[in-house]
């Protein structure tokens, strides 16, 4: 469980995040939405200790996880697949696997084959450099790299970001998947707001930097004046 | 052909060769810097000089030459850990020139601290391999005990260093450290640690070159019996590419050689003027170096 | 402080001129004497008017900048008048070697990026200069030094055309292979350059007569002393900065700052990034060439060892203890040039080393070195940057009290 408490975080003079507080539940999937700018990609930047808050405090399961270095927290169990993915394109499939598992106690050889199986793509290309592949593919090898830690956190910054909504709905039902059968806490930040509230149980919607709802899924979904204002979801 | 042009070329070959490898390893050690913090290091002489002062000139009356060699490797560690945690590591992110100019102050204060210490007359090292000429059929050819020593040296190191970086999971890390240092730390990696390791590393293998180059019976050690390597290995990164570790290998090997055949067959003044011209003609055909892949521009 | 203004009252300038014509003629023995003395100070009171005058900066920059040339060499060479050989000579040297600054402060100034090779395009400059005037011992200075600028840039753009069209350190590595090898190169055209040994000039060059029936009294320091050489450099000197304070302030030395800050942008606003990056390096090699002759011209030789990779680490410690990338670090590194071997033998003094000894010869090079890394950390515009940063700090200080 992330509890996320008063975080104020700012660039020099632009404040990106002011006193936002939620919580993400073990075995939920917790929903951060927002236009461009809103802060998202900075709130999980600052949760997986890239950026210092300026103040407020994030906690994993009753541990500070204040001024802890980023591979400190990622060794922690708190997985995150950034912002355009991350995939380091001069590796290889195998390779950028291979550097996921680095911390991992299970064994290597293991841990690729339950990713294969769970991405078929992956196993057939693996050998291939991670520049070669597809945006979508990239996006499986980014999540494989991030599970095959066995992560208890799962932190997801736009994954649906340039995928075709085939895709995307894919993407999401094998992260609905996920979080139930591994018991991960899960924060997907999407902008894509409606297919993310379809699999997501809680929500938090941000402007500004500022927490402007916080409620359960269904409920944001249903919010009319959420809806049209913050969310862009107008029919 | 005629036997004596024949045997001519076969020592200049094999002549080249010796000085190639030593270019290469030089080129490999500043490849290893630059890939991982993205500083060319004008120090790189001057580091492991010190490294080998200490070993092997200090050392020299207690141990023989293998223990000296193991005193001047553990120092290079050292000195390449300690800079980079001490100085270089206030120079990522600056404006390129900063390190450039800290790292030739460096390379300064060193030679002159060595000169200071050590004075500037050559310090032979005793070595167990002998410096004359092999024999085949009654004539020199241009390889003694020695020159196999270091070929059979710097062979060794390269393997080393290409087994380390591709097949094992530190390789992994510091690859990946260099290329995507952020995403590494999501990962786990200990990125910091990673950049701190290649200044090992390469001052290991600094140190393990400048033995080679002092032990020479004709050079020794000076302050400065690394300027002009440097000059040369420099030549041979820049031209099979910064990025590329196989690429400077390869280019040093081959200016070595065709060095060999420029001071041979024409005049050894023009040695420096022709590597200058490699260096430039390879710049304007190949501005990312002959050995780089993709056109991958640090900004 | 308003009282120094008086280039606002025409008034105040035309009594002190007259004041000062007065002076010089009562002072002096000779009227001639006393002629000179008058224009020199007519010449600096003029020169000091005109830059205090109401809003000349903005108005005349270039107005400005001239006078400001012509006020600081006009002081200099009434000064060469009373000082020892000696000091001339180290004036000389030191105004040489703040031309040669002045070229590497452009080129990371305007580029960003750095020569380890000045000292060597220093010994090409000093070579071209004493060959020709061996070959035609006739041509005027003027000249001479002309080709050897021209012969500097043109090896400039021989090394810099390939590295200057890169991105981060193939310039400074290049750079410092030249610098290297250039001992080598002049062995190989040993006939030409005289090897190590190197090359006197044909005849110590004589002031013009006119100016030497000139002074009546003074003659021999003209004739025999460096103070005609040192005057010459001084001009020169004046000229170079000058002309690079207006390269500075010209659309093109912005538009190279802004290559340095920012290279994208740069591009997009139509900048030739490898041809501003060429330029750039070609002045600083040909100015650094500049330098070299000044150099064979004030010590009448060329001893090319001289111009070894020690004196390019020497250039560059000094422009950035100076201030890189500014006009006053090339002046301030030039005369901290002019002094540094009093400093450095002062210390050996005063420390007790032996002077023979090893410490004492490694000197120079460490204390340079270290300079060089302390002040890149800790303050890396150099003395220039840190007075200009106290001075600002001052000026908005007092604006808003
Ligand atoms: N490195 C940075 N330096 C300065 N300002 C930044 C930086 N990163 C983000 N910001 C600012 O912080 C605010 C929040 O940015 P952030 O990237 O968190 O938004 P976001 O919600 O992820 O937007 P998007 O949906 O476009 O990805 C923005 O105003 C942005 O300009
Ligand atoms: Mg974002």
């Amino acid at each position: 469980m992330i509890v996320v408490e008063g975080l104020s975080v700012s660039f020099g003079a632009v404040q990106a995040l002011r006193d936002v507080s939620f919580e993400a539940q073990t075995g939920k999937i917790t929903a951060v939405l927002g236009s461009n700018g809103a802060g998202k990609t900075t709130l999980l930047r600052t949760i997986s200790g890239l950026k210092e808050p300026a103040s407020g405090s994030v906690m994993l399961n009753e541990r500070s996880l204040l001024h802890v270095k980023p591979e400190n927290i990622a060794r922690l169990g708190v997985g995150h697949v950034p912002e355009g993915r991350g995939v380091i394109g001069e590796f290889t499939v195998e390779e950028n696997l291979r550097l996921g598992a680095m911390m991992a106690k299970v064994n290597l050889s293991a841990g690729l084959e339950e990713q294969y199986e769970r991405f078929p793509v992956l196993g057939e290309r693996r050998k291939q450099h991670a520049a070669k592949l597809s945006g979508g593919e990239r996006q499986m090898l980014a999540m494989a790299r991030a599970l095959i830690a066995q992560p208890s956190v799962l932190l997801l910054d736009e994954p649906s970001l340039g995928l075709a909504p085939l895709v995307t709905s894919q993407l999401m039902h094998s992260i609905h998947d996920l979080c139930a059968t591994k018991n991960l806490t899960v924060i997907l930040v999407e902008q894509n707001a409606s297919t993310a509230l379809r699999i997501s149980d809680h929500a938090v919607v941000l402007h500004l930097g500022s927490v402007v709802a916080n409620d359960v899924a269904s409920k944001i979904a249903a919010d009319e004046d959420l809806r049209r204002y913050y969310l862009g979801m107008v029919e | 052909m005629d036997p004596f042009l024949t045997s001519r070329i076969v020592s200049d070959i094999l002549g080249g060769l010796t000085n190639g490898v030593i270019y290469g390893l030089v080129a490999l050690s500043l490849v290893l810097i630059w890939r991982s913090t993205g500083i060319l290091n004008f120090a790189q002489g001057a580091m492991p000089m010190i490294a080998t002062y200490i070993g092997m000139v200090v050392f020299a009356h207690e141990f023989s030459y293998w223990p000296c060699v193991a005193i001047s490797l553990v120092v290079g560690f050292a000195i390449g850990g300690g800079t980079e945690r001490l100085l270089v590591r206030h120079l990522y992110g600056k404006p390129e020139i900063n390190p450039i100019v800290v790292m030739v102050g460096f390379l300064i204060v060193l030679e002159g601290v060595a000169a200071a210490v050590w004075s500037t007359e050559p310090r032979g090292i005793v070595n167990p391999f002998s410096p004359i000429d092999f024999q085949l059929g009654g004539k020199p050819i241009a390889m003694s005990a020695f020159s196999l020593y270091e070929v059979i040296t710097a062979m060794v190191v390269m393997t080393l260093v290409a087994v380390l970086f591709r097949y094992t999971k530190l390789g992994l890390q510091l690859r990946a450290s260099a290329l995507a240092p952020e995403v590494s730390r999501l990962l786990g990696v200990r990125v910091s640690r990673m950049l701190t390791l290649g200044w090992v590393l390469s001052m290991g293998v600094g140190t393990i070159t400048t033995i080679l180059v002092a032990s020479n019976f004709f050079t020794g050690l000076t302050p400065q019996v690394m300027d002009g390597i440097f000059a040369f290995g420099f030549i041979a990164a820049a031209v099979g590419g910064l990025d590329s570790p196989v690429g400077a290998i390869i280019s040093g090997i081959c200016i070595g050689i065709i060095l060999q055949f420029v001071g041979d067959f024409l005049n050894s003044n023009y040695i420096i003027l022709v590597a200058l011209g490699i260096l430039i003609v390879s710049l304007m055909v190949r501005p990312n170096g002959l050995f780089t892949k993709s056109s991958v521009r640090r900004v | 402080m308003d009282w120094l203004r008086f280039g606002r009252r025409p008034i105040i300038t035309t009594a002190l001129v007259a004041a000062a014509v007065v002076v010089a003629v009562v002072t002096t023995s000779t009227v001639r004497d006393g002629v000179a003395v008058s224009i020199a100070l007519a010449v600096a009171i003029a020169g000091v008017a005109t830059l205090t005058s109401k809003g000349i900066r903005a108005t005349h920059p270039a107005l400005a900048r001239a006078a400001l040339t012509v006020t600081a060499v006009d002081v200099a060479l009434f000064a060469t008048y009373f000082f020892s050989a000696t000091t001339n000579f180290n004036l000389a040297i030191g105004a040489a070697m703040s031309i040669v600054l002045l070229g590497l402060s452009f080129l990371t100034g305007a580029s960003g990026q750095i020569s380890l090779g000045n000292g060597a395009f220093m010994g090409v400059g000093a070579l071209i200069m004493a060959i020709w005037a061996n070959h035609h011992a006739t041509t005027p200075i003027a000249i001479t030094l002309l080709i050897a600028v021209v012969g500097g840039a043109f090896v400039g753009l021989l090394l810099g055309l390939p590295a200057t069209r890169l991105r981060g350190p193939y310039l400074a590595g290049m750079t410092l292979a030249f610098a290297v090898a250039f001992t080598g190169i002049v062995n190989t055209f040993s006939s030409w350059t005289g090897g190590d040994a190197g090359l006197q000039l044909p005849s110590a060059a004589p002031a013009p007569h006119w100016l030497v029936s000139f002074f009546s009294a003074q003659t021999s320091l003209f004739t025999t002393g460096t103070m005609w050489l040192t005057d010459i450099t001084i001009v020169v000197t004046g000229v170079a900065f000058f002309f690079m304070a207006n390269l500075f302030a010209s659309r093109t030395g912005r538009a190279m700052r802004l290559i340095r800050d920012n290279d994208v942008a740069a591009e997009l606003v139509g900048v030739s990034l490898p041809r501003a990056r060429v330029i750039a390096f070609i002045v600083s090699s040909a100015y650094a060439a500049l330098g070299g002759a000044l150099w064979t011209l004030i010590n009448n030789s060329v001893s090319p060892p001289t111009y070894s990779f020690a004196l390019s680490v020497t250039i560059l410690s000094l422009i950035v203890i100076g201030g890189i990338g500014t006009i006053p670090g090339a002046l301030i590194g030039g005369l901290i040039y002019a002094y540094s071997t009093n400093v450095i033998s002062w210390i050996t003094t005063q420390t007790g080393l032996n002077p023979q000894g090893n410490f004492a010869s490694q000197l120079n090079g460490i204390i340079f070195g270290g300079l060089l890394i302390v002040t890149m950390l800790f303050a890396p515009m150099g003395i220039a940057g840190a007075v200009r940063r106290l001075w600002v700090h001052r000026r908005t200080k007092t604006a808003l009290e």
